[in-house]
């Protein structure tokens, strides 16, 4: 072992099993009824979730010997910037790519539990449908509106002061953490009806996540682009849309967001100052018109 | 169809919620500090908390009206507005141990505990409504309207002689004086007053000494008035209350009120001790 102790230190411990079990709650497909499948896995040093997964996608058995499908689970960029992965492990919302078997196995020897995502429709096993959150981003228009392709001269500056704010904000993958772990964020499921067509079930759909809850990601962002220089001329807009029906007002400061946030975004430092604008904006809109 | 008009409260939800977090700093929590600061006179002597209840009574006609305006309608939106809050939320401190997620859970259990802790104090000592009828056949009878402002420490204390109504108190004003001490942590950063975590920190620590302090003035208007309320001290109390009360009726600074003192109680049994000879006289 001798010099390759260094590199996996706090992860090769002598008692290391030979083998771990994994729990995973399946489901077929949306809303229909979830259940436990156990999957037995060989050992090696330096796994991580997304490599147990591909384990159990070759072996096609679940520890009782049955044949099984492939579990389903969504992944891109596997390395914790895109959030496609994110699912409960050990009962904690995460992405699975960042998430190591070794850490995992010292916190919880008894093996590992993996579950969608319980604020989001299950589409199947693993893979949720995550679009309320990006719907929350058009909620709240989380971007800087161009009208046109002239030149318009330099825009205004941007000082290095707010680049420090900003920079973190900016690193947000929507990947859905803040509002799994929010108390105060309800999951949204409909189901298309027989009588509807695609077209009408979307509306319905946008309709009815308009009205709920928008999440500490994309009040985060509204932050952001109201910082920005230019972004700031509509800062109204968004100021408008966190006051709506399902905004900030919601927020029940459980702050549970920014301890699970995977990018050590202030969730909370952006909720807080969305607070101040909205007062702010409140007054105005009362006094000034 | 969904493409009803959403309901008055989902269009005015946030208004509502701001106004629900207002009302619970002022009126209903600058109240409830007034309250235990006055109930905590008694620690000084009776005759203070009774001089205290005095000057609240001296509002005359206009106390339900301000008692109303101030304390109660305010105090019943927050609680209902609260209520509805508390239904939309699906605490998860189990899943996701954080001390701030901890206080959102408590935040609400205390929140439930006191208001249910106000309304069957305000049936114990006051009995909901002053009717005599309802106090006579209802109130009294089921153990409530219990104060007599007029007698107000050796009544409240007297009311405060049972374990079980101790413990009732106890985890009642101490769930209030949680909700108050927290709920003025997170009304901080609705309103965006502590935004960074240094300052929400900061904040963390003031309301902390705000609620032991608060608390433990709380604790000494419990005990302050269970110890009046109990064998020598009692009767002290009594002369002292009945004293004030004929000094300030025989000065003209107060219009005899026999509905505002203790008369079923203690004052019957000495009227009949001294009435009791003159009867005998009479039945001769």
């Amino acid at each position: 072992m001798g010099y390759h102790n260094g590199m996996t230190a706090p992860s090769r411990v002598s008692t290391q099993p030979s083998s771990f079990e994994v729990r995973i709650l399946r489901q077929d497909a949306p809303a229909t009824a979830p259940r436990w499948e156990r999957h037995r896995i060989t050992y090696e040093p330096n796994l991580n979730v997304i490599s147990v997964l591909q384990k159990i996608a070759t072996l096609a058995t679940t520890s009782e010997g049955k044949s099984t499908t492939p579990v389903a689970w969504d992944c891109n960029c596997l390395e914790e910037v895109c959030g496609a992965c994110t699912m409960l492990i050990n009962g904690r919302t995460r992405q699975a790519c960042s998430a190591l078997v070794d850490k995992l196995l010292q916190e919880d020897p008894d093996g590992l539990e993996l579950r969608p995502m319980s604020k989001f429709p299950v589409l199947r096993d693993l893979v949720v449908d995550r679009s309320r959150m990006f719907r929350a981003l058009e909620r709240v228009r989380a971007w800087i509106p161009v009208d046109g392709y002239g030149d318009r001269g330099p825009g205004p500056h941007e000082s290095q002061e707010s680049q420090q704010v900003r920079y973190p904000l900016s690193e947000c993958m929507t990947c859905g953490c803040c509002v799994e772990a929010c108390p105060q964020f309800a999951k949204v499921e409909l189901r298309q009806r027989s009588d509807e067509t695609d077209e009408q079930f979307a509306a319905r759909k946008n309709r009815e996540y308009d009205n709920s809850f928008v999440g500490a990601a994309a009040i985060s962002q509204a932050m952001l682009f109201n910082d920005h220089p230019t972004g700031h001329m509509n800062a109204g807009e968004r100021l408008e849309a966190l006051m709506g029906p399902g905004g900030i007002q919601i927020c029940g400061n459980a702050q549970n967001c920014v301890s699970v946030c995977p990018k050590e975004i202030p969730l909370t430092t952006s909720i807080a100052r969305a607070g101040r604008q909205t007062t702010v904006h409140m007054l105005r809109q009362f006094f000034d018109r | 169809m969904d493409s009803s008009p959403q309901s008055f409260l989902a269009r005015h939800d946030f208004l509502i919620r701001r106004l629900h977090s207002l009302s619970g700093l002022v009126p209903v929590g600058a109240y409830m500090v007034v309250h235990l600061v006055v109930n905590a006179s008694v620690l000084e002597s009776p005759a203070a908390f009774q001089k205290n209840v005095y000057s609240i009574h001296s509002l005359g006609s206009l106390l339900p009206l301000v008692e109303w305006a101030f304390i109660f309608l305010p105090l019943l939106f927050h609680a209902i507005i609260g209520v509805v809050i508390v239904g939309g939320g699906m605490p998860n401190s189990n899943q996701y141990r954080y001390g701030p997620n901890y206080r959102y859970t408590l935040q609400r259990a205390t929140g439930m505990i006191a208001f249910l802790f106000i309304v069957i104090h305000v049936f114990h000592m006051h009995g909901w409504l002053h009717a005599d009828f309802w106090l006579e056949k209802v109130a009294r009878p089921l153990g409530g309207a219990k104060f007599a402002p007029y007698n107000a420490a050796s009544t409240a204390g007297a009311a405060l002689q049972t374990t079980v109504l101790v413990v009732l108190y106890l985890v009642g004003m101490l769930s209030c004086v949680y909700h108050l001490a927290n709920g003025l942590w997170t009304m901080g950063i609705t309103w965006g007053v502590w935004t960074s975590p240094a300052a929400q920190a900061r904040a963390s620590v003031v309301c902390t000494v705000f609620g032991i302090l608060l608390g433990v003035v709380s604790l000494g208007a419990l005990f302050g008035m269970r110890a009046v309320g109990q064998g020598e001290s009692l009767q002290e109390a009594i002369q002292i209350e009945d004293r004030l009360y004929h000094h300030k009726v025989e000065s003209g600074e107060l219009e005899p009120n026999e509905h505002k003192r203790a008369a079923p109680v203690h004052e019957t049994e000495g009227e009949m001790a001294q009435s009791q000879p003159s009867e005998s006289i009479n039945s001769q």
